[in-house]
């Protein structure tokens, strides 16, 4: 047990001020480890079997484990392109753990969020009561660059707009859940969490033996059961189609994975076309008619008729055929204007006011650079604060203060001020520590977790557990795969209430598509070294 | 009150022929306060079945596919509408009420950031500032900078090209009533007047004799918000009237354009129309 | 299925048969080259472009390595045995999730050890390694493919390139007068000889030899043989018979050709031999048409303009 903790968490970043949450060995009031690792003789409760089952292993014989989960994902092509060279996509051998009676809050707080998401978009897109009631200013919508016209009277048969959502979470420095970010357009890297699960059942299944870790395998049933159920109304057995971009697209492994684990067909924009008000798609049989589609391809390509005519992924006319109702477009277009990170700043503010509950989950403190005296104070306080830009996701364009240079400040200064409206600023907050084998042997690295929520119109369903990533390299602020970032498998333990096992096995799965993931959208990962 | 019947032809003639191809056509002008639309029809050539819906700013859209190869594309919308002269009611709405209602509305908020259509030079900057100076509403000041700009920009066909901006007509002080109408609303929303496009006919001729068919054309003018939409015509000098035909509004020509489509085979499209304009009473 | 795997499946079976066809027409014809150093050079390795159906540059000499450089190594060039391999593989990839990940493995192997120069004495060695290339990515498939419509519109590809490839092989006979390959060369080339000594009990002529490679109807690269597996494959595919007449156009203009081999005196079609050739591959190439306008309309990815007015 000695070797494989020791020197853990022994050289903290230099000019910490708080302390990162440690999630393996933190107390409950998150007073984080001791600088020579006392502490470890102590595991937090939900870690204390892993913890255990570990330290019957040693260094190398982890480290073992470790690459032929490597070399599983290298073999089954759910890699990455980095330099030009196919890696696989990082999983670490330890895996997160979160309590029954933790999960229950994230669990209630992503659907709380979800619902008042849903009611949002449906408001925006309707009535904008929420703007007349003063909730949010006209502004926020009207300046939005995903508040799409164009998908104003489309709506699709059981109301659902946001079919998928990613909710990103941290923990920050005292434990506590709070939301980074929604996506509601086209979240990825669910695939991960079903072959990560996989995986480490095939390569460390002496981890599992003592915990009822919540299996994960429904997804894909679930989110079919969903698209299905927002099918044009009248349709008994609806035909379903994942529309990829094709397969250059950094997300194809996962388009395949689901659209094989769901049974429905792959098609690309080419494989469709609008015909009578309806959709096709052109099989050897003749066309078939499409009632659902669960596209990943971004609404600026869906459409070149509404949006850019140059596209060569989309099918001109769907828009109209989804206006016609005759067929669901899912997730739908112009979810964008939720997923604004300056109407983020507002959800709490939201969820009271369409569900009239407390926010369960709250966000991260956050400046409207609009707000009077709120530009001044950020472009005071620059270097110490995280500014980010609101349309952007995966970290994209997102400076972290303390780690810039004078210039980039000086660059991002002009920013904000010629255009207040494209920013947001938070403190940095320091994202909670799992213990991550590293090349020095096992060390802290920040974390986050985007659980998935899927919603079929009656209840909006989350999967146990979420997409845990992690910044592999000491001091690393963004938590990104080309940048260097991992992820975790997510045991959410305990039986939980539903049944958890759909008509799909896992096993099934044959993921051998070579694909990059630069999609993992990123949260950043902490704190300047 | 005039009833005028409106004949609208236009389309796209493809070099080569277009495989497949699908379209959006705003032509059909729909009944209003001041205007009631007796009929309005659409004719494609090839024909094909049409849906029809109102968009997001509620303007009527005609939509369709033409799934077999054709070398060219007409549209022919008809209609016949009633106009009656508008009443615009006396507005003393203040500066700092009209800040208030931006706040609150959607619609109103909207219409005032630039697009890359009509993001004004600076010149056309100052003279907007120059007309708040002078006056003490919104409404004064607003008609006074529809009056200037239109003064300033002479009407002249063929020297701008549809995808145009307020930048390179003002330069000129030349273009189509499209062109000055982006200079226009440049200007409006440059002072923080909430200002949108409108697009519609407009019979040429204010004697017009009955059952006489004229040569007209598809027009646009503005619409300013000084506590309700008003509209000013900055391409003829004058209030909206009862010559004026209205089909729809938008941020700038591109939301409201008449024909707007996708095609594919064909290298490259030209277009035509034609637009006649009869007063029946 | 979706059209687009359809029509990708079946290019790849196209695209296989088409770079180990030519592998084995360039070898055979090259090695004659060589040994004959009377002929007209120039001249007939432009007639051997054309059979191929390509042109060389006008304004050069033509000799051995020039048709190397067009037919074998030219990755741009879409007669060549690299473009087919490499088509091979693209379309491999648009169907990544129907084809399995040993022919996927095969393909781009393949792809990426394939030569950008060869040098002469390795010449006949590399026409080896494209068949051997070709005959493992085809077995591949063959032993690992459920007979579902995946696997006929592969076989459909395969069987009229296959068709397509004989046919302008017996064409190279009639090359040049004096110096066109022997039967028993041609026979060798598409690995017949020895089938064709076992059928005719080494009785060799002309005539028997012609024969074997139009008409017989159990030698796997007959013309014949290779037809009647196309509309086979197509019948799979569209099992349905109608009382009268037959429904599908491929089928029809196969059927022809096949017929005409068939019932005509082989005596006949030798003496036309260039002629009913080039009919076989009309035939073939009408089938494909009328295959694609059937199976996979309109699968080139449209480009679409916008246009206001």
């Amino acid at each position: 047990m000695a070797d494989l903790f020791a020197g853990y968490g022994a050289s903290p970043a230099s000019g910490r001020r708080t302390a990162a949450f440690d999630e393996m060995f933190s107390d409950t009031e998150g007073a984080g480890l001791g600088a020579d690792g006392a502490v470890l003789a102590e595991a937090r409760a939900p870690y204390r079997e892993l913890y255990t089952a570990l330290g019957r292993m040693t260094q190398t014989e982890l480290r073992g484990r470790a690459d032929a989960l490597a070399n599983s994902y290298l073999a089954q092509g759910v890699t990455f392109d980095f330099a030009g060279e196919e890696r696989p996509f990082p999983l670490d051998a330890v895996p997160r753990i979160i309590p029954e009676e933790e999960w229950v809050d994230v669990e209630a707080g992503v659907k709380q969020r979800v619902k008042a998401l849903e009611a949002l978009l449906a408001d925006v897109y309707g009535p904008q009561s929420a703007v007349r009631d003063g909730v949010i200013p006209a502004k926020l919508i009207a300046t939005s660059a995903h508040y799409h016209r164009h998908a104003a009277g489309i709506e699709s048969a059981n109301g659902v707009r946001v079919h998928v959502a990613g909710i990103d979470l941290i923990r920050d420095e005292r434990g506590a859940w709070r939301v980074l970010e929604d996506n509601l357009r086209v979240p990825s890297g669910v695939s991960y969490i079903v072959s990560n699960r996989r995986v480490m059942a095939q390569t460390l299944p002496e981890l599992f033996v003592k915990m009822a870790v919540r299996p994960v395998g429904e997804y894909p049933y679930r989110l079919l059961q969903a698209l299905r159920a927002s099918a044009p109304a009248g349709i008994d057995d609806p035909v379903v189609v994942v529309l990829t971009p094709g397969v250059l697209n950094s997300a194809y492994y996962e388009h395949t994975l689901l659209a094989r684990l769901m049974g429905v067909e792959l098609v690309e924009g080419r494989d469709l076309y609008m015909s009578g008000g309806f959709v096709w798609m052109r099989t050897t049989g003749g066309p078939t008619r499409v009632d659902v589609i669960y596209r990943r391809i971004d609404d600026e390509y869906l459409d070149p008729l509404q949006f850019r005519a140059d596209s060569v992924l989309g099918t001109p006319g769907i828009l109209t055929a989804a206006r016609l109702g005759n067929v669901t477009i899912a997730n739908a277009v112009g979810n964008g204007v939720a997923d604004d990170k300056l109407m983020y700043t507002y959800i709490p503010d939201l969820i009271r006011y369409y569900l009239g509950e407390d926010p369960i989950i709250p966000n991260v403190d956050t400046w409207r650079l609009e707000d009077p005296g709120a530009l001044e104070e950020v472009l005071d306080r620059l270097d110490e604060l995280v500014v980010k830009p609101v349309d952007g996701s995966g970290g994209k364009g997102l400076v972290v203060g303390p780690a810039a240079s004078r210039k980039e400040l000086g660059a991002l200064r002009r920013k904000l001020i010629e255009d207040p409206r494209g920013w947001i600023a938070q403190p940095v907050v320091q994202l909670s520590t799992i213990p991550t084998l590293t090349e020095d042997g096992m060390q802290p690295r920040h974390t986050d977790l985007r659980p998935f929520a899927v919603n079929d119109g009656d209840d909006v369903w989350v999967l146990p557990g979420g997409l845990t990533r992690v910044a592999l390299p000491a001091g690393q602020l963004v938590v990104n795969s080309s940048q260097g970032g991992g992820s975790k498998d997510t045991w959410v333990l305990g039986r939980g209430d539903a049944p958890t096992t759909g008509p799909h096995d896992v096993s099934a799965i044959t993921a051998a598509q070579a694909a990059p993931i630069s999609v993992l959208t990123g949260a950043y990962g902490g704190e300047n070294a | 009150m005039k009833r005028m019947r409106v004949t609208h032809t236009t389309g796209f003639r493809y070099r080569g022929e277009a495989s497949a191809s699908y379209n959006e056509a705003r032509m059909l002008p729909d009944s209003r306060p001041g205007q009631t639309v007796l009929s309005a029809h659409i004719d494609t050539r090839p024909s094909a079945p049409q849906y029809d819906y109102r968009d997001y700013w509620g303007t009527r859209v005609t939509a369709f596919e033409v799934l077999s190869p054709h070398g060219e594309l007409m549209l022919t919308a008809s209609s016949l509408i009633e106009v009656a002269p508008p009443v615009h009611e006396a507005c003393a709405l203040s500066w700092p009420e009209l800040s208030d209602l931006r706040v609150s509305s959607v619609e109103v908020v909207e219409q005032l950031p630039q697009s890359r259509r009509t993001a004004p030079p600076d010149e056309l900057v100052g003279l907007a500032r120059d007309a708040v100076a002078s006056t003490s509403t919104p409404c004064a000041a607003a008609e006074l900078i529809c009056a200037r700009v239109g003064a300033e920009m002479s009407y002249v066909q063929g020297v701008t090209k549809v995808d145009d901006t307020a930048v390179e007509a003002w330069a000129a002080r030349r273009g189509v009533c499209q062109d000055i109408v982006h200079v226009t609303l440049g200007a409006l929303r440059a002072v923080g007047i909430p200002a949108r496009y409108v697009s519609g006919y407009l019979h040429p001729n204010p004697e017009a004799a009955i059952g006489e068919t004229v040569v007209g054309e598809s027009h646009a003018w503005v619409e300013y918000f000084c506590g309700s939409w008003r509209g000013w015509d900055p391409t003829n000098l004058i209030e909206v009237g009862d010559r004026h035909v209205y089909v729809g509004h938008g941020r700038d020509y591109d939301d409201i354009a008449p024909i707007r489509g996708v095609y594919a085979g064909a290298e490259a499209a030209d277009t035509f129309v034609r637009v006649e304009i009869t007063r029946e009473a | 299925m979706l059209s687009r795997i359809a029509e990708s499946l079946f290019w790849i079976g196209r695209y296989l048969e088409r770079a180990d066809g030519t592998a084995r027409i360039l070898d055979v014809q090259l090695q004659l080259l060589l040994e004959d150093r009377w002929v007209d050079e120039d001249g007939a390795c432009r007639a051997l472009l054309g059979v191929m159906g390509t042109t060389g540059p006008e304004d050069v000499w033509l000799d051995r390595d020039a048709v190397l450089g067009i037919l074998a190594v030219n990755r741009q060039h879409p007669s060549s045995i690299a473009y087919s391999l490499h088509a091979a593989r693209e379309n491999a990839r648009r169907a990544r999730e129907i084809v399995s990940s040993e022919l996927w493995e095969c393909l781009n192997t393949t792809t990426t050890r394939m030569p950008r120069h060869i040098a002469s004495e390795r010449v006949h060695d590399f026409f080896h390694w494209v068949r051997e290339r070709t005959a493992l990515a085809v077995g591949t498939y063959e032993t690992a493919m459920s007979r579902d419509d995946a696997y006929q519109f592969f076989r459909l590809g395969l069987s009229l390139e296959r068709a397509d490839m004989t046919a302008r092989l017996l064409a190279t006979r009639t090359l040049t007068e004096v110096s066109g390959p022997s039967w028993t060369t041609i026979l060798r080339s598409c690995g017949a000889y020895e089938a064709y000594l076992r059928t005719y009990r080494g009785v060799s002529s002309m005539r028997n030899a012609a024969e074997f490679l139009l008409v017989d109807r159990i030698f796997p690269r007959s013309v014949l043989f290779t037809m009647n597996d196309a509309v086979g494959a197509l019948t799979a595919l569209e099992p349905r018979t109608d009382r009268i007449g037959v429904g599908d156009t491929a089928v029809r203009v196969l059927g022809q050709a096949v017929s005409t081999l068939e019932y005509r005196p082989v005596a006949e079609i030798i003496e036309n031999l260039p002629q009913m050739m080039t009919d076989v591959q009309r035939a073939t190439s009408a089938a494909s048409d009328d295959i694609k306008a059937r199976y996979f309309p309109s699968q080139v990815v449209p480009t679409w303009a916008g246009e206001r007015a």
